[in-house]
């Protein structure tokens, strides 16, 4: 059904009745108008290209570069020993530039040029001679870890890029004292986010050694960090400015760091602007995909339902470099022990090194992954104990006012309702005979504060113009998801004014406030409470400007000036007042939201996050069981993301997040060949076109967080969470048997009818 | 680079003739664009004497250039070739549908090509026409020449049409596929069938499978089994195991193992001809 038609349903006006603005990148896109990193051209601008390892593990014993730089439109062939050996990393200090001495993977960067077209690119690459001593590489995980694998790195001795050993309670006793013990392994694989757009970026480097990228990133500023670091430049002179972006969902919170180091080395080499673009094979043989995982995970139960104990213990594939492998490994390892009262944990998690493509993360950072093998689980041990699979889920789920597991203080929380309505929608208590029906639930950290514990909020400016219009400044970003709306709504609502008359700046580093950025969900529920903050302090200025002008008390009521007599005041007259009055200045309202401290320990027992999202999500599906083929009929996806300001926007990513979980549960995963990728074209990494995503019955049941501004909370990564949960249980109740191993497809599910083995 | 788009066969041979060999035929370039192109092009898509649907007293003539959203859309041929129908309207997505043509997914000569298989399965004969004017006809399933590899060279030949036999009194005809998604995906297996009953019994049978070998290939002893038999469940299980007993299928990472491809012929076989003859009997 057309959401604009659903029974209730207004997409111009929110619950609270507040009119609703899309925001300035909608238009420009359904337009086409809308300009993207690949779009980008400079003036005098060359063209940068890399070569790639052909080899999952090599000694370079020698580069031969003298016939690509004789040729002609060559502008710049650079290698590892034109740069200083120094080693950067998001977590660990993993990667360098350009390979050193060694490759760990097919597809490592050897060299890179910088040419006057594409082509003059290509052949220099062609024209450089690589003399490699292969040696021999470990692609599994396991093969990783065994005694005498050969070592990736040497800094990473037995190939363990990071571990964790974690409890909490006594596990020991609650599997002692448990009336069920279910256990089971699964499997994930590597999935790449595959956003729309492949990353792209120019990279200007001037005379003074000023240094600007042009590229879309989540996180510009953070990338920014990473970049002067690298390049050893002071951070003032590194400037990020964006296109449009084209999709990210994760990926490019940090992007592609290789691509944009390289083109800013070749632009410092040539003092020309050089432009670098992934190719769609780049970026599933290069890109960077999240980590698969290997969990065995063991939960205890009493005989009435009650959940006891989890063990859970995990194996994840970091590839060659690590990225942000480590927070992923963690999210994956531990947050899906929020979403249920589970007093006793223990988990071991460890990363590990292979020769294969390095790995990063994905929308969700890995919740969605667990989430497959911890609902899987626990239907398992439903199905054991005769118990229904909604009211076993209802009895333990975490409730408004818990401190959970690992010290998360929930301050609001509508799963039990989220639960029972994505029941109620797929008709749980009426279940059709011929179809499977499955049911999951999820948390998502909202704003979370882990990644910086002294940079915890965001800050915004609001400006109000001489033409009485106001100017947001904000370094968060929108990709799609509709931060930028939210922050117009946001800072409308404050000071009352018609959304129209506001402008964005969020995408130049030069003119913004350092920021996070995009992830961890923190854009509206941190960025936005910045926003509001910065239209409440313009509001107050505004005030103060007009009373001075006026010479007596004025107060901004429903958007106008007015004062006691009654008169009315037009901004712009009080921003010209102010502007002259101060020979230039403007009224620049100032916001800054400091979220709470966060207190964890080092077992990171704590409250990690300034809020937390719930969901439930349920699933209808049919298996063909003489073939294994299955049909996705319907999902029902209920969430509590705390007040809905931007109905239409939030469906949306319900809409997309949902589709993508579809994607991550049933068609998804990298394939690999002795380290070559071998799903690396859209025709064989198969993400579900219209067709195969299924109807989405989607509702939201508003909380009002003390923390969100407005009372919001996270949305865009909590949508994908219960996905892989509901359809592996729904694809279990129809087959009869359970499929452990993402993605489940139809030949899996055949595999499993046939052996006959009932594992649920 | 010179594309033309030619406005008559006279035109077309015309351009082809002159190039010596360098030029090649482009219909729907839904194939051809994925290669490196050749230098020199002749666009045949708007030539009139290769395209229309026309029924004859005793024949079903469809032009090369007709595209699968055209034969999916015409009465005529869900009437009289419904295999063809249906496969025509599963082809990749719909901007595919538009563009790709029939003649280019038999020259294309890939080994599960939708429109392909059914037209095997339905017998149909390709009428070309070389530089010369002077025409011959040969079965669809003789014009391959190995795996994505036709015996028809586009520089030399032109694909005009194709004709088949309209369906008889007692006869149906059905194609299905199985893939791995709903669109833009090739598939595991695809299957056609043509049957035709006389009082409760089939008379006629062709059954057609793909991907096993470069062509589009007939199932012959599982068509033996069906020969004058009287459709039962006990025929039907029969069918599924001949039919993944009698041919060598191939598993391939990106796809699916050997054995479940193995399989899903056997199924596909069945399902296919069952519906052929569900149609056959209504049509009696
Ligand atoms: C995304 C995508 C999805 C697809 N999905 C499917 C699918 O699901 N099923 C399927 O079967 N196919 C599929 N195809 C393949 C393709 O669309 C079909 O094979 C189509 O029918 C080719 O026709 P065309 O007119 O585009 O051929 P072209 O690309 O124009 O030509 C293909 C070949 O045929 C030759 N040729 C064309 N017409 C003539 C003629 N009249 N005489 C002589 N030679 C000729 C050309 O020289 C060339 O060698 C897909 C293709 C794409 C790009």
């Amino acid at each position: 059904m057309p959401i604009d038609k659903e029974k209730g349903f207004d997409a111009k006006n929110n619950s609270s009745g507040a009119t609703v603005n899309q925001g300035p990148d909608v238009w420009a896109k359904a337009a086409g108008r809308a300009l993207y990193g690949i779009d980008l051209q400079l003036p005098g601008m060359l063209y940068g290209k890399i070569l790639r390892s052909p080899h999952p593990h090599a000694r370079i014993k020698a580069i031969d570069t003298a016939e690509a730089d004789a040729l002609p439109g060559v502008r710049a062939v650079l290698t590892a020993s034109d740069i200083k050996k120094k080693r950067y990393g998001i977590v660990v200090q993993d990667e360098l530039p350009l390979a050193y001495d060694r490759v760990r993977y097919i597809g490592d960067e050897v060299a890179a040029v910088a040419a006057v077209d594409e082509k003059s690119a290509s052949r220099a690459l062609e024209a450089l001679n690589v003399e490699y001593e292969p040696l021999s590489a470990v692609f599994e995980p396991k093969a990783a870890l065994a005694q005498g694998a050969v070592q990736i790195h040497d800094q990473f001795p037995g190939n363990i890029a990071w571990q964790r050993e974690l409890e909490r309670g006594n596990p020991d006793r609650a599997f002692k004292e448990a009336d069920l013990v279910v256990e089971n392994s699964f499997s994930i694989p590597s999935v790449h986010p595959t956003y729309l757009e492949p990353i792209a970026c120019v990279a200007s480097s001037d005379y003074p050694g000023n240094l600007t990228i042009h590229t879309a990133l989540q996180s510009p500023d953070i990338v920014r960090d990473i970049i002067a670091g690298a390049l050893e430049l002071p951070f003032s002179k590194v400037r990020i400015v964006g296109p449009v972006m084209g999709g990210g969902f994760g990926g490019r919170v940090y992007g592609n760091l290789k691509l944009y180091l390289l083109s800013s080395l070749l632009s410092q080499f040539t003092g020309l602007p050089v432009k670098m673009q992934l190719s769609r094979e780049e970026e599933f043989c290069i890109g960077r995909p999240m980590i698969a995982a290997e969990l065995k995970i063991k939960m205890a139960l009493r005989s009435d339902g009650t959940f006891l104990a989890r063990e859970s213990e995990i194996v994840t594939d970091n590839g060659a470099y690590s990225a942000q492998a480590p927070w992923v490994s963690k999210t994956l390892s531990e947050r899906n022990d929020s979403v249920y009262r589970i007093p006793n944990i223990r988990t071991r998690a460890c990363l590990v090194y292979t020769n294969k493509v390095p790995t990063a993360q994905y929308r969700a950072y890995g919740n969605q992954a667990a989430n497959f093998a911890c609902e899987s689980l626990i239907d398992q041990a439903a199905e054991k104990l005769g118990l229904d699979p909604l009211q076993i889920r209802l009895n333990n789920c975490t409730q408004a006012g818990d401190t959970t597991v690992h010290g998360l203080k929930i301050k609001s929380c509508a799963l039990k309702d989220c639960l029972k309505e994505a029941a109620a929608k797929i008709g749980w208590s009426n279940r059709n005979k011929n179809c499977g029906y499955g049911i999951s639930a999820g948390i998502h950290a909202s704003g979370s504060l882990v990644a910086n514990k002294d940079f915890r909020g965001a800050s915004a400016r609001a400006v109000l113009e001489l033409d009485g219009r106001v100017t947001l400044f904000s370094g968060e970003q929108d990709y799609g998801q509709g931060t930028y709306g939210a922050f117009t709504n946001i800072a409308a609502g404050v000071l009352e004014l018609d959304p129209d008359l506001f402008s964005l700046n969020c995408r130049d580093s030069l003119i913004t406030p350092y920021s996070q950025g995009a992830l961890a969900n923190r854009q509206t529920t941190i960025g936005g409470r910045a926003v509001q903050l910065a239209a409440a302090d313009l509001k107050k200025l505004i005030e103060e400007a007009a009373s001075e002008m006026a010479g007596e008390p004025v107060r901004m009521e429903k958007g106008r000036l007015k004062s006691n007599d009654g008169s009315i005041m037009e901004l712009a007259a009080v921003a010209v007042y102010y502007h002259n009055r101060t020979s230039g200045l403007t009224l620049t309202g100032e916001g800054s939201y400091v979220p709470p401290p966060v207190e964890y320990d080092e077992t990171s027992y704590g409250n990690i996050s300034v809020t937390y999202s719930f969901a439930a999500h349920a699933a209808e599906v049919e298996v063909d069981r003489e073939t294994g083929a299955f049909t996705i009929k319907r999902i029902a996806s209920v969430h509590d993301s705390g007040r809905i300001i931007n109905p239409l926007a939030a469906r949306g990513q319900v809409y997309g997040g949902v589709a993508q979980g579809v994607g991550f549960s049933c068609y998804e995963g990298y394939l690999f060949d002795r380290g070559r990728v071998v799903s690396k074209t859209l025709a064989d990494y198969r993400i579900p076109t219209a067709l195969d995503v299924p109807h989405i019955a989607c509702c939201f049941i508003e909380t009002t967080d003390p923390e969100g501004p407005l009372g919001v909370k996270g949305l865009g990564e909590v949508v994908q969470v219960p996905v892989p949960g509901a359809l592996a249980n729904a694809v279990a109740d129809a087959a009869g048997v359970r499929v452990t191993e993402l993605p489940i497809t139809a030949e899996k599910i055949y595999r499993a009818i046939s052996k006959g083995e009932c594992a649920r | 680079m010179s594309y033309t788009i030619a406005s008559n066969l006279k035109q077309a041979i015309k351009i082809l003739k002159e190039s010596d060999g360098k030029a090649q035929v482009i219909a729907g370039a839904t194939d051809l664009f994925l290669e490196n192109l050749p230098s020199e092009l002749v666009d045949v898509s708007a030539v009139p004497e290769i395209l229309g649907i026309t029924r004859g007293k005793d024949f079903l003539s469809i032009g090369a250039g007709v595209t699968h959203a055209e034969a999916a859309a015409s009465s005529v041929i869900r009437s009289e070739a419904e295999a063809l129908s249906e496969a025509c309207r599963i082809v990749g997505s719909p901007q595919v549908r538009n563009m790709g043509t029939l003649g280019g997914n038999v020259i294309n000569a890939a080994p599960a090509a939708d429109a392909a298989v059914a037209l095997v399965a339905l017998g149909a004969k390709a009428v070309l026409t070389d530089l010369y004017g002077s025409s011959r006809e040969a079965f669809v399933v003789d014009l391959y020449g190995g795996y994505n590899r036709s015996s028809v060279d586009s520089s030399a030949e032109i694909l005009m049409r194709f004709l088949l036999k309209p369906a008889q009194r007692g006869e149906g005809s059905a194609f299905l596929r199985f893939a791995p998604r709903a669109a833009l995906a090739l598939p595991l297996v695809n299957a056609a069938a043509r049957i035709r009953v006389e009082q409760s019994l089939i008379k006629e049978a062709r059954i057609v499978i793909a991907p096993a070998k470069p062509a589009p290939t007939r199932l012959l002893e599982t068509e033996k089994l069906l020969l004058g038999a009287k459709p039962g469940l006990d025929l039907w299980q029969k069918v599924k195991s001949t039919a993944s007993s009698e041919i060598e299928v191939r598993g391939s990472m990106l796809r699916c193992s050997e054995e479940y491809r193995c399989h899903l012929v056997g199924v596909l076989a069945r399902r296919v001809s069952q519906q052929a003859v569900v149609r056959a009997m209504e049509a009696e």
